[in-house]
């Protein structure tokens, strides 16, 4: 028995029966479900009253600023200037500000210098480079498979680059988030669609394909794929749990899981070229037309049956492709067009959807605020947590829909609000009422990314190539371009991505630990791609500045940092690089690599 | 701070850089290892776990099968055989003969692991779900047919912590880069990364070409240690100017311990420090070599080792074709190796809490898989084969469980992968109920929802 129910693809049950498990979906109370704080229209709020009213520059300050007045708690000043355009820049671009844009910055005298840089911050490329990295792990991007058969790469991606590159594209040129998801699910059905968003597919084209693809119960894996990737991606909705049986947590049956599983099970995976044209047959990567993406196309309409306990022998009821009842208005309409994706679609960006623009403030919000105001980004059922702020949350979802679903718009608000532009200065007195600085009474100190770490690294040395396209080994040591423009491997993923907190993208990510390893300390300390940007910044800080040591340091300050060295941090330098070098190495490299290795390097204030 | 670091350590026992985090008293130190320490005293601290990629034959090697003889030639019947061509049953050429006191009969393709049969519990009962490699290994060791879950590795450093701050709590270690599957073997999937292995290929056993960036090509331990002392001087003025913020403190002594580790990895992955009798006993080969770093490792506190047998081939044990000599060439080194590693432990007093585990993702069919213009082979079979533990609390000088006259199907007290890692677990003090991790919603564990602690295998 226990063979079978392995085989069956019981393996998704869940682990641990919890107290509070749901009684059947019989019993659902439908009525008293839909009254959940996030199964409810989001609301738009009354701005809160505030004491301190000189305070805040933007709505969501009100909000902050109330919160933190009711817990007895003052903000922190405003960051200093060169603080803001270095945390501004990495957060929006993912790259460090030169000391030429940071000299300006601090020189302008203009009443909305700030405003000006917060607007060609956004307008340039690097910001959908940035927003990529935030979205690609959800979309759990990658080029390959898990598993490879021999040399049979006929299931790579060999051109998943495309999907990546019109992600950017489209944070770039600001489509709104509603039609940012209706053209990833569906971009073949919306007349709004041209020809070249026909890559958005890939989202769901790039998924995993398992090993003996074909039985039945290989499919069902690779369906649950696509319903765990779509729902918690954008619904923060954990559906695929509902595969063997009704959730445990939460208001979504099995048969909501097999309405959805239902769709993906009507299409096709095609590798489609720019102008439409499916390439046949099995083509090995490299033999892939180059501009041939890997995407889903309408394939034969079907209902599944629900099968029982997820074993697709065990036959149940027929469950008609329809989105999930909790969302729906009494019973779900079931979809008629094809598939059903672009009903599909339309229901997740539906103005009247209670969690899609929930779901993305919430994750802009974790990108610049460090974390996002629901913990469990990709959970905003009873399982997961609630919000620290949920009247802001509403709030900024309602002017997110209002305003057209924008998220230039949206991550312009955040950055502009004196919330964000506080100083991360740490206070005794504060962190003693809120040492989690869950009411935001500073800004948090936020440690890089490793595309953000890393991009940084080759820009301070002047080496990065702004160049994308067809992905790079990140192990290529020729490779100077941004690491978004890597390869993702779900067969062995990258070791520097993996020692740095990259998600396995085997599966939707909600989010990214950040751990603290010696390994980590080792490729600072001993890597080629180490030495070699030390080599290099040694150079560029030595030439750059020739005329003295002091000079060179405190270029090399501005380039890494965005500021002059303290006097102790020139007298420690001085110390250093006067003792003569006994090896090939010299100083001014080993101060270099010092200087790149250091926590300043890896921290934004 | 309230805490040792000792304690400190005992009481989160999170994994590999957990002395990064040392100072995150109040963060994600606690939040992710406060409950770490095991559920019940742990018989097993430490685990290795030989892994013969392709499935070596039950039948040739633990579970002697004279039945076969008597009808050799005699067609399997059953459902999973109904298109089965081959001739029929097939015996093996290999001698069965009682050893130790015990008197286990074990084939005489494994005279060193017979001589230390006492010391060894047969499980002859396995059973797994998948007759394919990609599945089949994926299930042995991470509990799922898909590529999508943490290995049995990392759920072990998840649920101990590390014992040695200064070397990876996991490690994986095989002879070549080709292996089926791959990393998905030995991934952390969603367990943080503090909990993934360190994959090391042991080709060439020279020590900075078995671990990544162990050691700087240009500078001397001197001239690095004064470059850490800058650093640290950097560091340590930027972090005073930050209000000694617990996480800036961290990454400073997670520097100082990669410092550290160079000097501590190159001494314990360095086998050439092993006399010569010793490498002479485990003998040349890469495996036998990766059986003797793993002893290494765990002498010196890794908690995981994982040994994949392969070799120029992905899957060395798969004889689809001439099989009795494929079989009887794979068991010199392997019998050898793995019989030095038990009997070297044993010596050291280590046997006792370290758990020794031979076997791979399935067995092979008792019957023959004939091929063109070769010798009879065996196929692939998931319904009954054998493993092989040893220490760590497991009995000694016993079998448990049998498969069917023919070998077919486990038949008294079946062993399901689920159970083999419940009990796995259960050895190293934890209940694998209780081990859980909470992600994307719901709480996941390395038996899903099955799982029984084989307790008569318990000493």
């Amino acid at each position: 028995m226990l063979a079978l129910v392995g085989w069956l693809g019981l393996g998704r049950v869940l682990a641990a029966q919890p107290e509070t498990a749901k009684a059947p979906s019989s019993s659902i109370d439908w009525n008293k479900e839909r009254q959940f704080w996030s199964f409810k229209a989001p609301q738009a709020q009354p701005r809160p009253v505030v004491k301190n009213a000189k305070w805040p520059r933007q709505p969501v300050d009100y909000f902050i600023l109330a919160r933190l007045e009711q817990k007895k708690l003052s903000p922190s000043a405003e960051a200093e200037r060169r603080t803001l355009i270095r945390r501004l820049t990495l957060d929006l671009t993912g790259l460090p500000a030169t000391p030429e844009e940071i000299a300006a910055f601090v020189l302008d005298k203009r009443a909305d210098a700030y405003e000006q840089l917060v607007e060609r911050l956004l307008a340039s490329p690097r910001f959908g480079e940035r927003m990529a990295s935030v979205w690609l792990p959800l979309a759990r991007y990658a080029e390959d498979q898990a598993h490879q058969v021999g040399n049979d790469s006929t299931m790579f991606y060999a051109n998943a680059f495309r999907y990546r590159e019109w992600v950017m594209g489209a944070f770039n040129r600001d489509l709104p988030y509603d039609q940012f998801i209706r053209f990833q699910l569906a971009a073949d059905k919306f007349p709004a669609a041209k020809a070249e968003d026909l890559a958005a597919l890939g989202f769901l084209g790039l998924g995993p394909k398992y090993y003996n693809r074909g039985r039945i119960e290989v499919m069902a894996d690779e369906w649950e794929d696509r319903v765990d990737t779509v729902t918690r991606a954008t619904l923060g909705l954990t559906v695929a749990c509902a595969r063997c049986h009704d959730h445990k947590f939460e208001p979504i049956t099995q048969r909501d899981y097999y309405a959805l599983a239902g769709v993906f099970a009507s299409v096709k995976m095609v590798n489609k070229t720019a102008d439409g044209k499916v390439v046949e047959g099995k083509v090995p990567a490299d033999k892939m037309p180059a501009d041939a993406v890997h995407m889903v196309e309408e394939g034969t309409a079907q209902n599944l049956n629900i099968f029982q306990r997820g074993n697709p022998e065990l036959k149940g009821a027929v469950a008609e492709r329809s989105f999930l009842k909790v969302l729906s208005t009494g019973e779900p309409k079931p979809f008629a067009d094809g598939s059903g994706r672009r009903e599909l679609a339309e229901a997740i960006t539906s103005r009247d959807n209670p969690l899609t623009a929930r779901v993305l403030v919430n994750r802009v919000w974790g990108v610049l605020f460090s974390k996002p105001l629901v913990a469990t980004a990709s959970n905003f059922g009873h399982s997961g947590m609630m919000p620290t702020h949920p009247e802001l949350l509403d709030d900024l979802a309602v002017r997110f829909m209002s305003g057209g679903w924008s998220v230039k718009s949206l991550a312009r608000e955040l950055v502009l609000s004196a919330t964000y532009r506080q100083s991360t200065r740490e206070d005794v007195k504060k962190s003693a009422a809120d040492v989690a600085n869950e009411s935001l009474w500073r800004m948090n100190r936020r440690r890089l990314s490793i595309e953000q770490w890393r991009d940084s690294v080759l820009a301070v040395t002047g080496e990065l190539d702004l160049s994308g396209g067809k992905s790079l080994e990140l192990d290529d040591a020729k490779n100077l371009r941004r690491t978004v423009h890597a390869r993702i491997s779900r067969l062995k993923l990258n070791d520097l991505l993996m020692q740095f907190d990259y998600p396995d993208a085997n599966v939707h990510a909600e989010k990214r630990s950040a751990t603290t390893t010696p390994t980590q300390k080792l490729f600072m300390l001993n890597s080629p791609f180490m030495l070699t940007r030390a080599k290099v910044l040694a150079e560029r800080v030595t030439t750059d500045a020739s005329e003295s040591d002091a000079a060179s340091i405190q270029r090399a300050y501005q380039l890494l940092y965005g500021r002059n060295p303290e006097s102790a941090e020139t007298a420690a330098a001085h110390a250093f690089l006067r003792k003569p070098a006994t090896g090939e190495v010299t100083r001014w490299q080993q101060y270099a690599q010092a200087l790149l290795m250091a926590n300043e390097m890896l921290y934004v204030d | 701070m309230p805490f040792s670091r000792r304690q400190m350590l005992q009481r989160t026992a999170a994994g590999f850089g957990m002395v990064g985090l040392s100072g995150l008293i109040g963060s994600r130190a606690f939040a992710e290892g406060a409950t770490r320490q095991t559920h019940f005293a742990p018989k097993a601290k430490r685990v290795i776990f030989l892994f013969l990629n392709g499935g070596p034959s039950h039948v040739d090697t633990f579970d002697p099968k004279p039945a076969l003889k008597t009808h050799e030639g005699k067609q399997p019947s059953g459902n999973l055989y109904k298109n089965y061509k081959g001739t029929g049953f097939v015996p093996s050429p290999l001698n069965f003969t009682k050893h130790g006191r015990s008197g286990i009969e074990v084939s005489e393709s494994l005279p060193h692991l017979a001589s230390v049969i006492d010391d060894c519990c047969v499980i002859r009962s396995m059973k797994t779900d998948v007759p394919n490699h990609e599945p089949g290994l994926l299930m042995m060791n991470t509990g799922n047919l898909q590529p999508i879950r943490p290995s049995l590795g990392s759920w072990a450093l998840y649920g101990l912590g590390t014992e040695n701050e200064n070397l990876p709590g996991y490690v994986v270690l095989r002879p070549s880069t080709k292996i089926v599957v791959g990393p998905a073997l030995w991934s952390n999937s969603f367990l943080p990364a503090e909990f993934q292995a360190t994959s090391v290929v042991t080709a060439d056993m020279q020590v900075d070409k078995l671990v990544a960036n162990i050691r700087n090509a240009k500078l001397n331990y001197e001239q690095q240690r004064e470059q850490l002392d800058l650093l640290g001087t950097l560091n340590r003025m930027h972090l005073k100017a930050r209000g000694n913020d617990s996480e800036l403190d961290g990454q400073i002594k997670a520097m100082e311990t990669a410092f550290a580790m160079q000097k501590r990895a190159m001494q314990t992955f360095d086998i050439s420090r092993e006399p010569a009798y010793v490498r002479e006993m485990y003998g040349e080969t890469a495996f036998a070599r990766s059986c003797l770093l793993a002893r290494r490792l765990v002498e010196d506190g890794v908690r995981f080792v994982s040994v994949y047998y392969t070799t120029g081939s992905n899957q060395p044990w798969d004889t689809h074709s001439n099989h009795d000599d494929g079989h009887k060439k794979l068991c010199v080194d392997a019998d050898k190796a793995a019989a030095a590693l038990i009997l070297d432990l044993k010596r050291r007093g280590m046997l006792d809490d370290t758990l020794v585990l031979l076997g791979g993702e399935f067995g092979r069919t008792p019957y023959a898989q004939v091929q063109e213009k070769a010798k009879h082979g065996r196929d692939h079979h998931h319904t009954a084969f054998s493993y092989l533990l040893a220490g760590g609390g497991v009995k000694g000088g016993m079998t448990y469980g049998t498969s069917d006259e023919f070998g077919m199907h486990a038949q008294d007290n079946p062993v399901h992968v689920h159970d083999l890692h419940a009990t796995i677990l259960h050895l190293l003090g934890l209940d694998h109920e209780r081990l859980t991790y909470r992600y994307s919603g719901r709480d996941f564990r390395l038996t899903d929802v099955a799982g029984n602690v084989v307790r008569e295998i318990i000493a």
